[in-house]
């Protein structure tokens, strides 16, 4: 084998043009933005306030972004599926060949899920919880780093397969024995496990890191059950996370094993098991669907009891519910396999778990509505798309467990209505969920709000074009068509592909609605500007300081009295007018920054890519490196910078003049 | 917070009152923190440091589960090959866990050690610990060359690729284990005792102990219950 | 370990896991509580090796035998080498455990049911009739 192991010159697809010319564009578009960069001479400032940060609200923002870039690039993926099966109704061929098409739709899912909804999620929590729980960074800040960018490393290998080699054609979960060496022989599912395993690692960096933060960081007197509903959420998402992700990494090894050495755990020859691919990784699936919906629902618990005006209803049994859900989403991975032959015995008992789980969240749906009831309501762009999740989820729910009869499954399973079921709670839970976090909380990152009219409009377009393409494709299931199809042969579906094009369509004008409003505010900046750091009268303590805040986010450790600390805090501040005097302040130290997160992840890019092509000296050379560089990082002495306790009053007096 | 605003606060719920009122006093004296539920305010750093190599630790017991998982299942799908009791040998499976039994123990008193701040005697328990740790490795390193060599590889069969998986997935964390600590030693020795790395000192007998614990599960599934039969 | 540096005092009622605490004493401080662990812990491997090699447990009982002696081996790790107790200021620490332990049982013991069911409901010779479903 060569030098490249197997790269070389073939594995640039210059015979498909789409993924050439995509991967180009692509590559155009990264040069144009760093020579932007390079010629601003932004550089430095780019390395030292945001690359090498430990800041958890930067690096909150970072995830975001990128969860914002891949959430596009995953719908580009998205919106070729739909065109061309309605391009192939009635004997056309489309512009897709098959082997181009199963890439996409696994591509579409795996950046989705791991790259798209899972970094979004991971990003709010990263950037709300520590304010919320009143404290100045998340327990491990450069773990943090590290963990944002290892789950940028994993973003760029799967983007890299467009342009060098190719993706996998196994779909999102890489089921055995397709996705062993010899039915996938290319390098796609080498891609997959290589960039899925280093995005986990950092998922499950990130979900130790929140675990910590909100168990032994919080402010005096933040007992746990005064904690805001969506530090609950983050807390539990991330015991998922913890739980959860190991037994994918195990699962991705083997089959790493499999293919890379020869071993037989899912193989069909020599006593292998196809079969126990399907369950580990439903073991690890499932509760990944809960990693993704539990922040949504902290989020909507934040903004609907913010413009009800209210203190969220059944605030005890919310956090019942959520810690039910926790429990009992490691107990109902089999209904993801009804079908695979357990018999009768084994799926009533995980029929039934999986009916039950759906009790927690109709307890959240109900505490929702209740928090309205008898409220001040007030419909800015957050809560509207909160009640759009209220009113769709609820069909994604009863499909659920529609879905969790295994009778029914029987005639469901793999079907469109099972896709339109993920979709409904993924896209307007998850995806919902996300974008009324990010209205929510900007001003808190940015300092000025966002246009209210373009976020209407794109809330109003989303919800249509989700309806409609959904809402079709749920039908077109229950007529017969099964996923993940090439090719449409049947002329009576042609109808309802055509009426989810169109709604394709009117979520294109969706999502440009949602970039537009990002451009337009940051251009009317300073009409929109938000002096008070409270823009929507919010009930957390990350109201209570400026916006954006301070590095060390609050002068001062609140001290937490009741449920809803803010409320306190702003009576206290208002009785008593006066200001502290400079001699009230400590100093204050925070960590340095430091480049340990992105050297790291630059050398699991090096080590993954290595992997993928089979170079293995440049493999063991990024271990060596990575080795290297860990002992020098922790060769160091504690970095550390201090804010002294001049510099917090004159930052807290500024903001006080400020908002006064 | 006087009693009467506590009152009014319509809020408060349950347990935790006493924590608020008491922090919002005084600030923080030991004895006004509410019991091991953090409401004193943020938790020192050691206490931090511990608590999230805890949560890494559970996370690799449940990697571990998967692997095991895999075991569980696939034990009995030899494919013609070899099966355990004409594999396994009692013999060295006795002296691996006997190393790594006592390595735990020497990783405590290493931990004794630096407590009292004794450099000498923590390096010295820790070059012990490491070097039973090596023991442990090269028997294991052994066996699995005899394996391959006798043909029974994990190629052979699924049992055989789940047994070197799991056993294999051990003996990386082991010599990882050996990687850290002698990096830790070189540390102490040039930086002497600091809190930072003391913590990591902490964290390493954690992990030490761990791997210790799953040992104990492999060496009863795989090996004893292997034989069993 | 025996206690927290000089310059991190630790709140006595929050305690990092492995961290013996001032009531952990009677276990016997430091030292005597790794020696207890490890005359405990070589007991049971012991055991364990003869269980497998002289018959004084009824054969089909061996491997519960086993299982059982592993367990005791594990709880003894955890309290006198991880000093894992159930004082109030190990509340977290003990809890996470309990979390972990539950879904590794979970994963084990639901993998191993669900494939045992799976195998038979998939062989091709003889499917039992009521594990495939079929009608009576
Ligand atoms: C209300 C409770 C829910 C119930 C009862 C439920 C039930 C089910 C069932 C039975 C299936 C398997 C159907 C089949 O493969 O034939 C399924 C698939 C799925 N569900 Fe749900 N679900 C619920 C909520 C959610 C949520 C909240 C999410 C994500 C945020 C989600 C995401 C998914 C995904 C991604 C799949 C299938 C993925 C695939 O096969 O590729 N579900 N659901
Ligand atoms: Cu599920």
């Amino acid at each position: 084998m060569s030098v490249l192991g197997k790269l070389d010159w073939s594995a640039i697809p210059i015979d498909q043009p789409i993924p050439l010319a995509a991967g180009g564009g692509a590559i155009a578009l990264m040069l144009a933005a760093l020579g932007w960069v390079t010629v601003k001479g932004h550089w430095p400032y780019l390395w030292r306030e945001w690359i090498t940060s430990v800041d958890h609200k930067r690096i909150g923002v970072m995830y975001v972004v990128l969860a914002l870039a891949m959430l596009v690039r995953g719908f580009i993926d998205a919106i070729m599926m739909r065109t061309h099966q309605a391009l192939t109704v009635g004997g056309g061929s489309g512009y897709l060949p098959p082997e181009h098409f199963n890439q996409i739709f696994s591509a579409h899912g795996t950046i989705m899920i791991f790259f798209g909804a899972m970094p979004f999620m991971v990003g709010l929590m990263n950037f709300v919880v520590p304010l919320q729980l009143g404290v100045r960074d998340v327990a491990f800040p450069r773990l943090n780093s590290t963990a944002f960018w290892l789950t940028a490393s994993g973003a760029l290998l799967v983007n890299l397969s467009l342009v060098l080699g190719e993706f996998a054609r196994t779909g999102w979960l890489p089921y055995a024995p397709l996705s062993e060496r010899s039915y996938s022989p290319g390098v796609g599912v080498d891609y997959y496990l290589w960039a899925v395993q280093i995005g986990g690692v950092g998922t499950l960096m990130a979900g130790i890191n929140i675990v910590t933060t909100i168990v032994k960081t919080r402010a005096p007197g933040m007992g746990y059950l005064r904690m805001p509903m969506f530090c609950w959420t983050a807390l539990c998402a991330s015991m998922l996370i913890v739980a959860a992700f190991p037994i994918l990494t195990a699962t991705l090894t083997m089959l790493t094993l499999d293919r890379y050495l020869g071993f037989h755990f899912f193989t069909n020859a020599a006593g292998g098991s196809p079969m126990m691919f399907v369950n580990l990784i439903w073991a690890w699936g499932h509760p990944e669907v809960y990693i993704l919906i539990l922040p949504a629902f902290g989020v909507f618990s934040e903004v609907i009891a913010t413009f009800s005006g209210k203190p969220l209803f059944g605030y005890r049994s919310m956090v019942a519910a959520t810690l039910f859900i926790t429990v009992v989403s490691f107990m109902v991975w089999l209904h993801h396999f009804f079908t695979m032959g357990a018999g009768a015995n084994v799926n009533a008992a995980f029929g039934i778990a999986t009916s039950i789980i759906a009790v927690g969240t109709g307890v959240k749906i109900y505490n929702w509505l209740f928090t309205m009831y008898g409220g001040r309501l007030r419909f800015p762009t957050p809560m509207l798309w909160s009640l759009g999740f209220l009113f769709t989820f609820i069909i994604g729910g009863m499909t659920g467990v529609l879905l969790a009869v295994p009778a029914a499954d029987f005639i469901l399973h793999n079907s469109l209505f099972l896709v339109a079921h993920f979709h409904n709670v993924i896209v307007s839970g998850t995806v919902f969920g996300a974008i009324a976090g990010y209205t929510f909380w900007f001003p808190k990152a940015f300092g000025f709000t966002l246009d209210e009219r373009w976020g209407k409009r794109a809330f109003w377009l989303s919800l249509a074009g989700f309806v409609i393409v959904f809402g079709a494709l749920y039908i077109a299931g229950l007529e017969g068509m099964t996923r993940r199809l090439q090719h449409v042969a049947v002329a009576q579906w042609g109808p309802l592909l055509y009426v989810s094009v169109a709604g394709v369509a009117v979520m294109i004008a969706g999502v440009a609605a949602q970039i537009t409003q990002l451009v337009v505010s940051i251009r009317r900046r300073d009409a929109l500007r938000d002096d008070t750091g409270d823009p929507w009268e919010g009930r957390s303590l990350e109201w209570a300081t400026p916006s954006p805040p301070p590095a060390f986010n609050f002068a001062t450790l609140p001290e937490v009295g009741g449920e809803e600390p803010y409320w306190r805090i702003k009576e206290r501040a208002i009785a008593s007018q006066q200001e502290r005097s400079a001699s009230d302040y400590e100093p204050i130290t925070m960590p340095r920054r430091s480049a340990t997160g992105f050297v790291t992840a630059f050398f699991a890019t090096v080590i993954g890519f290595a992997m993928v092509w089979q170079i293995w000296w440049l493999a063991a050379l990024g271990l060596v490196c990575a080795y290297g560089a860990f002992v020098a990082f922790a060769w160091r002495d504690e970095n550390e910078d201090t804010f002294s306790a001049e510099e917090v009053a004159r930052i807290e007096r500024a903001r006080r003049g400020a908002a006064a | 917070m006087s009693a009467a605003e506590a009152q009014e606060d319509p809020y408060v719920l349950g347990r935790g009152r006493g924590g608020a009122d008491a922090a919002g006093e005084g600030r923080g004296g030991d004895d006004a923190r509410p019991s091991g539920r953090g409401e004193g305010g943020p938790a020192p750093k050691r206490t931090v440091v511990g608590y999230g190599f805890w949560i890494y630790l559970l996370s690799d017991i449940i990697l571990f589960a998967g692997f095991f998982a895999a075991y569980a299942v696939l034990s009995g799908d030899l494919a013609g090959g070899p099966g355990p009791q004409e594999l396994f040998e009692q013999r060295r499976l006795a002296l691996e866990t006997a190393a790594l039994l006592i390595s735990s123990f020497t990783c405590g008193l290493a931990g004794i050690a630096a407590g009292r701040g004794a450099m000498l005697r923590t390096q010295g328990w820790l070059l012990v610990t490491g070097l039973l740790g090596a023991v442990f490795l090269g028997l294991e390193v052994q066996e699995f060359a005899t394996l391959v060599a006798e043909g029974a590889g994990p190629q052979r069969s699924a049992f055989l690729s789940a047994f070197f998986a799991l056993v294999g997935l051990h003996g990386l964390h082991i010599a990882a284990g050996l990687l850290w600590a002698g990096t830790m030693m070189a540390q102490l020795a040039v930086k002497g005792f600091r809190p930072a790395i003391e913590r990591r000192l902490m964290c390493f007998a954690l992990f030490w102990h761990a791997l210790d614990i799953v040992w104990v599960g492999i060496f009863t599934v795989v090996y004893l219950l292997g034989l069993a039969g | 370990m025996s206690g927290p540096s000089g310059t991190e005092q630790g709140d006595a009622a929050d305690a990092p896991p492995g961290e013996e605490r001032l009531d952990a004493r009677e276990f016997g401080g430091g030292l005597k509580s790794y020696l207890t662990g490890l005359l405990l812990a070589a007991l049971l491997t012991g055991l364990s090796f003869l269980v497998l090699d002289v018959p004084f447990v009824w054969g089909p009982a061996v491997p519960m035998a086993l299982i059982v002696l592993a367990v005791a081996q594990m709880g003894v790790h955890l309290v006198f080498f991880l000093h894992v107790t159930t004082g109030p200021d190990d509340t977290n620490n003990v809890l996470a455990l309990a979390f972990g332990v539950l879904v590794c049982a979970l994963v084990l013991f639901g993998s191993i049911w669900i494939m045992d069911h799976l195998a038979r409901g998939t062989m091709v010779e003889a499917a039992p009739a009521e594990e495939v479903g079929a009608p009576r």
